[in-house]
């Protein structure tokens, strides 16, 4: 226990994430969480949504990135656009609808308009406003890239290559998109959309902690037991040949394959509508398909805000430093027998229903623990000493808390850099 | 709207064809229910006060954690489907929940579960019931009525409106199916796990 006057004071990363131990504050503390919106979130490579979701020119999608309203857009060029949605006239927000199709974004303010690469194409009465350099008015646009049809954009000024960013998680990101019948994987439309009253963090700390899955996920391995499956959760953490990864730039991966040698179909629960759609797949002679209507059995997570978990993508979205919310979007595998993806809507309901809200729990018990000041420290010791390979990437068995190490100790190095952020 | 049809089976009988063409012909079943209620002609009066004590029943059990006795009011056949938007069907787009009866007994065990955490302690829940509108259909009717469901759990509470849409069939006027809409869904909720 220890004595403090404030919660409030400059904030040493050095002092405040140290590698046994972290401070309650960079979960409560407001000022923090202004900072991360940019230190972290701008300058940082955010995944923003998936091309599949934009098919046609004019498609486009809104989301938030660190707060800022953004837009994902397809131009009339093919090109994936990421806006600031926001008027550069009065700052209105353009696009209200969460996704649409629109040729021209029209403030509905006073009617400035912009196409949908951002640039500004008109204004209301052009005689009495003379617009000398209508590029100087385009609306912000963010650097954007994508991966395997991923879109990631950034308002960093210098941002490192995309493929430099992934580094060594892009193995495991080419094996989840591989698995799909020529590659092809798609985004539906509609997630699931779940907030919890606890910081956008507490979430990252449970990406690729193997430990919980024992504990907190009790009730679903429980169903599980009820029905004569082994959930992949309900796994010995402890003896399970599972491994946990800590790699460069915060991206983690937990490889549960090992611990699943009957494959991942085999650790499905009776989910509703199954057998019919099993029985026609195994009829066919597709039965080695039916491992795609369940997850890749690596949980993949790229920092600060894309976690692969099952065949969902759960982007963590903060809303305030006490709140966050969840967008829980599900892939399709277009190239597969209809069977899968019938099969994978179910299938995704399923923990969504009996393991997710266990995890919220936690997250809110957690945040309301951490209001006490006079209990400063998280602990985060379990699995030290890390090793240090060379090429920076940790392994460790799935109860070594090494990738939360990992990704905060990276954490703390943006948050001590000045971002140099700005919109194109 | 209708899925497109699953691939018929290769080297397989009619009746397989028919056992995966029963779960599309369920999913369009529920989407035709969710997407035709608004056209719908004023309902019988008669009918819908009759109907009226039944959701009351339904509400005071889910309110009083008798979710046993809930579920009991079921058919073998049963689907209870939380979809995400009205434009929503079970077969293209992602649900909060589609339940058959085997997956609903589920959820009343894990209810039951003390690791549940999600749920225990539970969901103090309080249902408002309104608008009760019932239609005649071949074994039993079909009602829609408005529902605000206030949620009291860890100290907060939140308050959430929709409707539901039910279909009683047979002597009993079991539930075959009930669809409910909560548009906060769309928009986020803290933990819906207390949703039923």
């Amino acid at each position: 226990m220890t004595a403090i006057d404030s919660d409030t004071g400059p904030a040493d990363f050095g002092h405040l994430v140290q590698p046994h131990r972290v401070n309650r504050r960079i979960y409560t503390d407001p000022q923090i969480f202004d900072l991360e919106m940019t230190r972290v979130f701008a300058a940082s490579w955010c995944y923003v949504g998936h091309e599949s979701e934009i098919p046609n020119a004019g498609d486009y999608r809104t989301t938030t990135l660190g707060l800022r309203p953004v837009i994902l857009t397809r131009g009339r060029d093919g090109a994936v656009n990421v806006l600031l949605n926001r008027c550069t006239h009065r700052g209105t927000v353009l696009a209200a609808e969460a996704s649409g199709c629109a040729k021209r974004f029209v403030c509905p303010y006073h009617g400035w308009t912009f196409a949908s690469d951002g640039q500004l194409v008109a204004v209301p009465f052009p005689a009495d406003h003379a617009v000398e350099d209508r590029s100087t008015l385009s609306l912000g646009r963010l650097a954007t890239a994508s991966y395997r049809g991923f879109v990631f954009a950034t308002l960093n000024a210098e941002p490192e290559p995309l493929d430099c960013w992934l580094g060594e998680a892009r193995e495991a990101f080419d094996t989840i998109v591989d698995r799909h019948p020529g590659g092809d994987i798609a985004v539906m439309g509609s997630p699931h959309l779940l907030e919890f009253v606890g910081n956008w963090k507490l979430s990252w700390d449970n990406a690729a902690d193997g430990l919980h899955a024992t504990f907190a996920h009790e009730s679903y391995n429980t169903l599980g037991e009820m029905g004569d499956t082994k959930t992949v959760l309900a796994r010995d953490p402890g003896s399970t040949p599972m491994v946990s990864k800590a790699m460069r730039n915060g991206h983690m991966v937990v490889d549960q394959r090992p611990g699943i040698p009957q494959g991942p179909w085999a650790t499905m629960r009776r989910v509703p509508f199954r057998e019919p759609l099993e029985t026609a797949l195994v009829d066919a002679g597709d039965e080695g398909l039916l491992d795609l209507a369940t997850g890749s059995m690596i949980n993949l997570s790229l920092f600060p805000n894309l976690l692969f978990v099952g065949n969902q993508l759960l982007v963590i979205e903060p809303v305030a430093v006490d709140r966050t919310r969840l967008q829980l979007w599900l892939t399709s595998a277009p190239g597969a027998p209809p069977e899968i993806d019938l099969l994978r809507l179910r299938v995704d309901e399923d923990f969504v229903n009996f393991g997710t809200p266990d995890d919220l729990d936690m997250f809110e018990r957690v945040q309301r623990g951490l209001s006490i000041p006079e209990m400063e420290w998280i602990d985060m010791s379990r699995g030290l000493p890390d090793s240090d390979a060379a090429d920076g990437t940790i392994y460790g068995p799935i109860t070594s808390e090494a990738p939360q190490r990992r990704y905060l100790a990276h954490y703390a190095e943006m948050m001590t850099t000045p971002a140099k952020t700005r919109a194109l | 709207m209708t899925v497109a049809a699953a691939r018929p089976p290769h080297g397989a009988g009619a009746e397989m064809w028919a056992a995966q063409a029963s779960v599309l012909a369920r999913y369009d079943e529920l989407a035709a229910l969710l997407a035709g209620m608004d056209d719908r002609p004023k309902a019988d009066p008669g009918l819908s006060a009759e109907a009226a004590p039944l959701l009351l029943h339904e509400a005071r059990l889910l309110d009083a954690g008798r979710f046993e006795d809930w579920l009991e009011g079921w058919t073998s056949d049963a689907v209870l489907w939380l979809p995400l938007s009205v434009r929503a069907h079970p077969g293209t787009d992602q649900s909060l929940l589609l339940d058959d009866h085997r997956r609903l007994a589920e959820r009343v065990d894990w209810r039951r579960e003390p690791s549940a955490w999600g749920q225990h302690p539970p969901s103090r829940t309080t249902r408002v019931v309104g608008s009760v509108e019932a239609w005649p259909v071949p074994d039993g009717l079909v009602t829609r009525s408005t529902l605000l469901i206030d949620e009291h759990r860890h100290g907060r509470h939140q308050a959430l409106a929709g409707y539901q849409i039910h279909e009683l069939v047979g002597h009993d006027l079991h539930r075959r199916t009930k669809i409910l809409v909560v548009p906060a869904l769309g928009t986020g909720v803290r933990n819906p796990s207390f949703l039923l």
